[in-house]
């Protein structure tokens, strides 16, 4: 049998070394599995100063501590390193099947170093291990690679990590994808998997876990099967998806639509979860490994000139980043922009965004014709989207500027275009509209790895079930402070739903279960973890772990060097106010992002001048030996 | 037809695999799905999820070909079992079995089959959304009867039940 947090298989692509060790029981009870556990190795792997994209930069993957048992919705894998795109600390997460199979396999992470001579792909059969040969494989999409590579190794579920050409040609927003439509999407993971010419890792595993309390651990796991079906929003999800909110989010202003220049559009029923499933595009609910939800979509064009294309999704993030943003509502071309970011390999977010910006650019004369290789980039234009994905992907034309990024592009072009370049700390912001909801302001400001909802996802502040109001009511002490609009108390807000989506991540539960639906408490998740481990944890000590992991995170970035000033939020939507919400507050201005940051930083005790956090609070968490090193660096402050 | 199988439907199996995991751990007390008499075949480009158990043929080929009788039905519930200290491991019923619902244990290197968990199969209680269910045959059939022909009538989407 194997063990439950599963082997750490270390793959080195220069030396052509492959070794095992078993995961430290100490780091388990610190750092629990999943993302802990690989912040923990980044911590040591990847000094300050690395090169995102050049040998140094470890790539890790890991399987919660969970995946792999019947805990539902427990199959997830992170995948951390640093990022190209921002030069921070990156953990991305994703679906599918991989976790559970590699946990079947025997292994909890996967730690890549170095970077092979020629195009590889690493195949994990069990206990055995090859660096083999993928030069056949290399420019292959990411369907192709993933019918040629199980039909080499004769086994059509083999679960695969592959990239597609946009991870090839080292796009900064490469996803890296699972079971071929599951992405590890947000910045650049994909680009370092590239970088190293690994095409794939492929996995099969015939092996079995089990908790140390067997019994007890089924039966929380039957009870947790329970709670997160009978959660209000659980069956919602199941029949229309993430994008089933999608009208709820335009209601309260809050939908990024037309690169954040608008936050509520009169009718956007066409790019909803409903509809997706009414006009019959929607094929199957799909469920990632474990899950009894099966948010995931399979959609599918039967007719008209898009006829045959079929992909997994269109998502929440997708239909806003590649719709609404863009300005269009064309339910097909959004999904063929979708099957295009899957099978190409990039994050459709910051996919979709690099064109929006591009089409603001070309629409105030920043770019033009000339820029654009003689094209037009114009507002709501599907083909051009559709044109432009591919152009990015291989780096063709305008797509070399826009597969940089909007920072880098921007810097690029100039002019003021870098004023709706909606990004922070180099990452394109999730489609949320942070002027029209300040938890999500506070929490994209200070995420490690950028403008992003997938570190700390704060759906609560909307109210949208009972269950989120109540949750708000229950970390505030008053229901009032239900309501996107305020920014008193988004400290707290923010903090819990940190420390819960550490856990989450680390233990490969789905942050929907846990931060967007409410059916898996950090109570559950506590007792699980006790009865897996064998080792009793309370509530709060488990949310001490989910903070240990967080702290390391945001200390990864400050031996990188940085600051309080670059937890921000992007320039638009600190110097223009929401149109569709004309109100005094519906602006993230840097007084109000003050005040917040203010409350978090002390929240947490770190330093407020320069959010670092300090020794006390390191030494609380038992993470001397990163204050250690950031004193040795000069990095960390006198006093609180 | 009196006897109670458990039943397929494809067209809302979401893929979890939670049937697996069920079932390795009530027969062995572990979760794996490589030691799980239900299997879910996927095809992950078309995200297609097809559950597959014993099927409890009229006329068992597994049973037929073993060559030591390990290979039974219990004729008082109707269950079937493999006989293991019988069972030789010689994988004939693996190769007979027409649907692929056999496989090796690889614990014990006997054979391995759907045994429905004594009357209560544990991944039809575990199925989140009915794509396994317990029940007769013919139960199956008029659903489906009346299923479509609600469809052809008045349009309604199929699958909903009268």
């Amino acid at each position: 049998m194997r063990s439950l947090a599963g082997d750490i298989l270390f793959i080195d692509l220069t030396e052509r070394r492959v070794w095992r060790e078993a995961v430290k029981k100490d780091d388990i009870l610190n750092y629990l599995g999943g993302r802990g556990i690989n912040s923990r190795y980044l911590w040591h792997l990847a000094d300050a100063g690395i090169d995102p994209l050049g040998p140094d930069n470890p790539l890790i993957f890991g399987t919660g501590l969970l995946t792999g048992t019947a805990a539902p919705s427990s199959g997830r894998t992170t995948v951390t390193c640093k990022s190209p795109a921002t030069n921070w600390y990156l953990k991305t997460s994703g679906g599918g099947h991989f976790g559970g199979e590699m946990k079947a396999a025997g292994y909890g992470h996967i730690i890549v170093l170095g970077i092979a001579s020629e195009p590889v792909y690493i195949w994990i059969d069990d206990d055995k291990v090859e660096i083999r040969d993928a030069k056949a494989f290399w420019g292959m999409d990411v369907r192709q690679v993933d019918g040629a590579i199980k039909a080499q190794l004769g086994d059509d579920e083999v679960q695969l990590a592959t990239i597609g050409p946009a991870g090839e040609n080292k796009v900064l927003f490469a996803s890296v994808m699972f079971s071929v439509y599951n992405a590890a999407g947000r910045g650049g993971a994909g680009a370092v998997m590239g970088s190293k010419n690994l095409k794939a890792i492929a996995v099969r595993g015939s092996g079995a876990v089990a908790a140390a309390k067997p019994v007890l651990y089924h039966e929380l796991a039957m009870e947790a099967h329970q709670s997160v079906l009978a959660d209000s929003g659980a069956e919602g999800m199941h029949l229309y998806g993430t994008a089933g909110s999608l009208n709820g989010v335009n209601e309260v202003r809050a939908l990024a639509s037309y690169n954040f220049q608008r936050s509520h559009l009169d009718d956007v029923h066409t790019i909803t979860g409903q509809y997706l499933s009414e006009a019959g595009y929607l094929k199957r609910a799909v469920a990632c490994y474990g899950c009894v939800v099966g948010c995931h979509r399979y959609s599918k064009i039967d007719q008209g000139p898009l006829a045959g294309t079929f992909t997994g999704g269109p998502e929440y993030e997708n239909f806003v980043a590649l719709g609404s943003g863009c300005g269009t509502l064309d339910t097909e071309a959004i999904i063929k922009a979708n099957e295009l970011c899957n099978i190409l390999g990039m994050d459709t977010i910051s996919a979709g965004s690099v064109i929006q910006w591009g089409m603001e650019s070309y629409e105030k004369g920043v770019i033009n014709r000339n820029d654009l290789d003689g094209e037009e980039l114009l507002w709501g234009d599907g083909q051009a989207i559709i044109d432009m994905l591919s152009k990015i992907a291989y780096r063709e034309g305008f797509g070399d500027v826009l597969a940089g990024g909007v920072k880098r592009a921007a810097e690029k072009v100039g002019g003021d275009s870098y004023k709706w370049a909606v990004h922070a700390k180099g990452l394109e912001q999730s489609r949320v509209d942070t002027r029209s909801a300040k938890a999500y302001a506070l929490a994209f400001a200070v995420n490690p790895r950028g403008a992003d909802h997938l570190h700390t996802e704060t759906f609560a502040e909307f109210g949208m079930s009972p269950e989120a109001r109540e949750l708000i009511e229950r970390i505030t002490g008053d229901e009032k402070y239900v309501t996107p609009y305020s920014s008193e108390k988004r400290a707290e807000i923010v903090r819990w739903h940190e420390d819960t989506y550490a856990v989450t991540d680390a233990l490969g539960f789905c942050a929907f279960m846990t931060t967007a639906m409410y059916g898996i408490t950090p109570k559950m998740m506590a007792d699980l973890f006790s009865a897996a481990a064998g080792h009793d944890f309370s509530e709060e000590e488990i949310m001490l772990a989910g903070r240990r992991i967080l702290t390391l995170e945001k200390s990864f970035n400050v031996r990188e060097g940085a600051l309080r000033e670059h937890d921000t939020l992007p320039w638009r939507l600190m110097n223009e106010v929401n149109p569709d919400r004309p109100e005094p507050d519906a602006i993230n201005s840097q007084e109000e992002l003050d005040k917040m940051l203010d409350e978090y930083y002390q929240l947490h005790d770190w330093n407020r001048e320069t959010s670092r956090p300090t020794r006390k609070t390191l030494e609380l968490l038992n993470l001397s030996y990163v204050a250690d090193e950031l004193e040795e660096a000069g990095k960390l402050d006198p006093a609180g | 037809m009196s006897q109670r199988y458990i039943l397929v439907n494809p067209e809302v199996c979401i893929g979890c695999k939670q049937c697996e995991l069920v079932c390795s751990y009530e027969h062995e007390g572990v979760y794996s799905s490589a030691l799980s008499r239900i299997r879910l075949v996927r095809f992950e480009a078309e995200c297609l999820n097809v559950p597959v158990t014993c099927a409890y043929c009229e006329e068992p080929a597994c049973e037929k070909v073993c060559p030591t009788g390990a290979m039974t039905v219990d004729p008082a519930t109707g269950a079937a079992r493999v006989i293991e200290a019988k069972c030789i491991g010689c994988k004939e019923c693996i190769a007979a079995c027409p649907i692929g619902a056999v496989d090796m244990n690889s614990r014990t290197g006997v054979a391995m089959r759907c045994d429905l968990c004594k009357g209560s199969p544990a991944c039809v209680d575990i199925c989140p959304t009915g794509a396994l269910t317990f029940g007769f045959v013919n139960q199956t059939s008029r659903d489906k009867r009346r299923s479509r022909v609600l469809t052809l009538l008045f349009d309604e989407p199929e699958g909903r039940r009268a």
